[in-house]
């Protein structure tokens, strides 16, 4: 068996992140959490991960800036990147893809759900 | 952490997240109606309806969703601020915390429904796009569950170096027999047809996971198209040159094959059923490459655009498949979107620590101050003094207690930001409206303090509203505006916080607060009582000036509550009123708990502490201020008043010290329980900041001591219990008072 997938979860909200780390470690992944896209890219400088999770609405650095300085960065650009989303409308969904997110999690989550999602890209 | 632990992560980020929109709507109020503060206030409903999901509040939810989408169209300009807007902002803010009270509490969701159709008519009236909004049911459940996720989707996460199951994959379309043999089986197959094409590999996606995936519905490949591969020499990674035929199990639902792909969206080509063929490919040059794109003129970090193209094989797919593939409304909304809003204004970062381990490290830097002191003390004895390292030691250990005094503080602001909610809570109910100003809101001080504050603060702006500013038609009379206002102010002065409430009503009416305090017995009727005296009257227990006890400040606690609590956090209150013009009332309280100032007094030999808290004024009795009573007891005139003298040395059994008042000073300290009384100690010596070190944890609790703490020579000086003490000393008639 291959080493153990990592995630890095990034959410301005303390009990969100808990939440995601507690159902994401329940099921054998590494969690790390960044509380918005600043910390998250401070965190993605000295570290790897396999999958990032990230809420939208984050102060400093919100979700989509983020993505885009992920993908515009080198170490990190085909890392897949799930947001988190409350709505599944096909234009938020638009959104997230255009702003190139991997794929989405529609809050409020079930842990199945978001194991699955988290499956689904991890390389 | 358990779920209860999250929950209440959950439950103090809404306090936070409400004090942030208060603070945001207030602003609004005033005319800040920026994006920021728009956004703000958006985001603190939208981290609320978040958790209130993942909880499980579905009212919460419900109602934070309809809250939300308001503030969202707002945000987006289709509905505008006025300030009718922003009035039904507040109040549905008001309605928020009820409900987050009630998430909390267990208790019945407040009634909402009609505050829900105001703000449904107001997105209607305003933009008539807001018919989504209504119609989308905030718990509806989102995107069909998977179908299953077993041992395959787990096995996928070592595929990683395993090269023998990627050439299976990759090989499956040039061995005819498993289609053959699919096609042989009696079970009713179906087939779906799929090529990813560039965009699928964009966005860290890997359509190698998604063929896993059907292959773990049960799809098998029949055929695989590797008719577009080009020659080596111009093959593209990034490009999807290979298309699949899957067959597909019945019991595997069409649904579920979307759902694989549902993350890809069109960047995957599908077509459903056995006359459906392989969708076409699609090259679109990548983006570093200098070649021209040989489908559309889109710019090249734009291949998305070339999508929809992409998906007319789809929709012509003449297999009447239940249902045709969803086109996202896609390109042009997904141009629209920017790629990234601005970030907010950095919001302060923060981190949670357990207020045990920040106590204990408050603690220790107290013993660190104290250390420090006694160095200096010892090797000053021996001659040592004005030493460089001891001064730099010194303002570091100075700079080390600032910064961990600074850790515990917080910005008043999130007192005071409940204050507009109160107001307008009185507003309706007394009919006075009432102007909030407020200066001095980012003052901060220790969080027990700002925590124990907001009781007594309520009470005291309630009173303010209630009892000090007159009616509208009284106030036209009296030939001010008809609106009140209040000013709360904050600000450190010398060590300590200051926090003011003043409004500018009538004033205490002194007749009428001396005449109830005669009618209750308080005071007698032949007293005679400085302005000021009559005033500080109102903290009396059992008095009321209310002339009927109205529900708004006669709750049963009265003013003598509100001067318990902010003693309590070793502060004092005071009263500046003023007929006509108006009330102050003015808190004085410490910057933390843990230290506290004190007086430090010698009595005989001993060296104690009277806590400054309790301590009214220090005084040598002049002639004839000292009366007799009795054969050991004495009474000390104050400007009229005539006080208990209780002396230290007896009162703590101490074998020296002053036992006649001419022998030494006086201290006249505050008491709850039995009021003013003269503590008689030899000599004051100094006045400072101490840290308490309980006597019951560390020995055993005593009478009369409140605790004990270490002088900068390192002797334990014992903190004087005023209270318990000058009640065990006078055992008259204020025994039974107390």
């Amino acid at each position: 068996m291959s080493r153990t997938t990592r995630v890095l979860t990034v959410d301005d909200s303390a009990s969100m992140r808990a939440l995601l780390n507690h159902a994401l470690s329940t099921n054998g992944f590494e969690v790390s959490q960044a509380d918005d896209g600043v910390s998250a890219l401070e965190w993605l400088a000295v570290n790897e991960v396999d999958v990032v999770i990230t809420d939208i609405n984050m102060p400093r650095l919100d979700g989509f800036g983020l993505i885009e300085q992920v993908r515009g960065g080198t170490r990190h650009r085909d890392r897949p990147i799930l947001v988190l989303t409350t709505e599944s409308s096909d234009e938020k969904k638009a959104r997230a893809r255009a702003a190139g997110a991997t794929g989405w999690i529609v809050k409020p989550f079930d842990t199945d759900k978001l194991v699955a999602a988290v499956r689904r890209v991890a390389h | 952490m358990s779920p209860e632990e999250i929950q209440q992560i959950f439950f103090a980020e809404c306090e936070e997240s409400l004090a942030a929109a208060e603070s945001g709507l207030a602003a609004c109020q005033a005319g800040t109606q920026d994006a920021d503060t728009v956004n703000a206030v958006f985001r603190a409903v939208h981290s609320i309806k978040g958790g209130a999901g993942a909880f499980g509040y579905v009212a919460l939810q419900a109602y934070t969703h309809t809250f939300e989408t308001l503030l969202s169209d707002v945000r987006e300009g289709l509905v505008a601020i006025e300030s009718k807007l922003v009035d039904l902002l507040l109040r549905a803010l008001d309605t928020l915390s009820d409900h987050v009270e009630a998430a909390r509490e267990g208790g019945d969701a407040p009634a909402d429904a009609a505050l829900i159709s105001e703000m449904e008519a107001s997105m209607a009236a305003n933009a008539g796009g807001a018919s989504e909004a209504v119609e989308q049911a905030p718990a509806e459940p989102e995107v069909s569950e998977p179908a299953s996720y077993d041992s395959d989707a787990e096995s996928s996460s070592d595929y990683e170096l395993d090269l023998d199951a990627l050439l299976d994959d990759l090989t499956a379309g040039f061995d005819p027999a498993p289609a053959k043999a699919a096609e042989a089986a009696p079970e009713k197959r179906w087939k779906v047809h799929l090529r990813p094409h560039s965009g699928a590999m964009r966005n860290g996606s890997e359509p190698l996971l998604m063929v896993r995936e059907i292959a773990s519905l049960g799809g098998e490949c029949v055929h695989c198209d590797i008719s577009q591969v080009p020659p080596l020499d111009a093959f593209d990674p990034a490009q999807g040159y290979l298309g699949w035929t899957f067959s597909m199990p019945e019991a595997a639902s069409e649904d579920s094959v979307r759902e694989i792909f549902d993350f890809i969206g069109d960047d995957c080509a599908l077509a459903f059923g056995d006359d459906a063929e392989i969708p076409e490919v699609i090259i679109v040059a990548a983006a570093p490459k200098p070649v021209p794109a040989p489908v559309a003129p889109v710019p090249v970090s734009e291949p998305k655009a070339a999508t929809p193209q992409a998906s007319a094989p789809v929709a012509a797919a003449p297999q009447p498949a239940p249902s045709p593939v969803q086109e996202p409304p896609a390109d042009a909304a997904a141009k629209a979107a920017p790629g990234a809003p601005p970030a907010p204004p950095a919001g302060g970062q923060s981190i949670r620590i357990d207020l045990f381990k920040l106590d204990r490290l408050i603690d220790l830097v107290g013993e660190l101050v104290i250390a420090q002191a006694m160095l200096v003390q010892r090797l000053g004895a021996n001659g040592i003094t004005a030493n460089e390292e001891l001064s730099l030691l010194e303002t570091l250990t100075r700079d080390i207690q600032e910064s961990a005094m600074s850790i515990r503080a917080q910005p008043i602001s999130s007192v005071f930001s409940r204050v507009p909610r109160i107001l307008r809570e009185l507003a309706s109910s007394t009919g006075k409206h009432v102007k909030l100003d407020v200066i001095g809101e980012t003052t901060e001080l220790d969080k027990t303090v700002i925590e124990r504050l907001g009781e007594p603060l309520t009470h005291l702006i309630r009173n303010a509203v209630d009892h000090g500013i007159e009616s509208a038609e009284d106030r036209i009379a009296a030939g001010k505006a008809p609106e009140g206002t209040l000013t709360l102010s904050a600000e450190h002065r010398s060590g300590r916080i200051l926090i003011s409430i003043a409004d500018d009503g009538a004033g205490i009416n002194r007749e009428r607060v001396l005449a109830k305090a005669v009618e209750k017995g308080i005071v007698s009727a032949d007293a005679q009582l400085t302005a000021e005296e009559i005033d500080n009257l109102i903290f009396a227990p059992g008095f009321s000036t209310a002339q009927t006890v109205s529900n708004i400040s006669g709750r049963g606690v009265g003013m003598d509550v509100v001067r318990q609590n902010v003693k309590d956090l070793g502060g004092r209150i005071t009263i500046d009123s003023t007929p006509g013009k108006g009330t102050t009332f003015i808190l004085t309280l410490p910057l933390t708990l843990a230290i506290s100032d004190g007086m430090i007094v010698n009595v005989g030999d001993q060296t104690l502490v009277v806590p400054l808290a309790s301590v009214v004024e220090s005084l040598r009795p002049g002639d004839g201020e000292v009366q007799g009573l009795g054969s050991n007891r004495n009474m000390l005139n104050v400007r009229g008043r005539f006080i208990p003298i209780v002396s230290l040395r007896s009162a703590l059994g101490a074998s020296s010290g002053a036992l006649t008042p001419d022998e030494g000073v006086l201290i006249v300290v505050d008491t709850e329980s039995t009021g003013q009384a003269a503590l008689l100690v030899d000599e004051i010596q100094d006045q400072r900041q101490f840290v308490i070190k309980s006597l019951a944890t560390n020995f055993r609790a005593v009478d009369g001591v409140a605790g004990a703490t270490i002088l900068g020579d390192g002797r334990v000086a014992l903190i004087v219990d005023v209270d318990g003490l000058v009640s065990n000393a006078a055992p008259g008639q204020e025994r039974q008072a107390a």
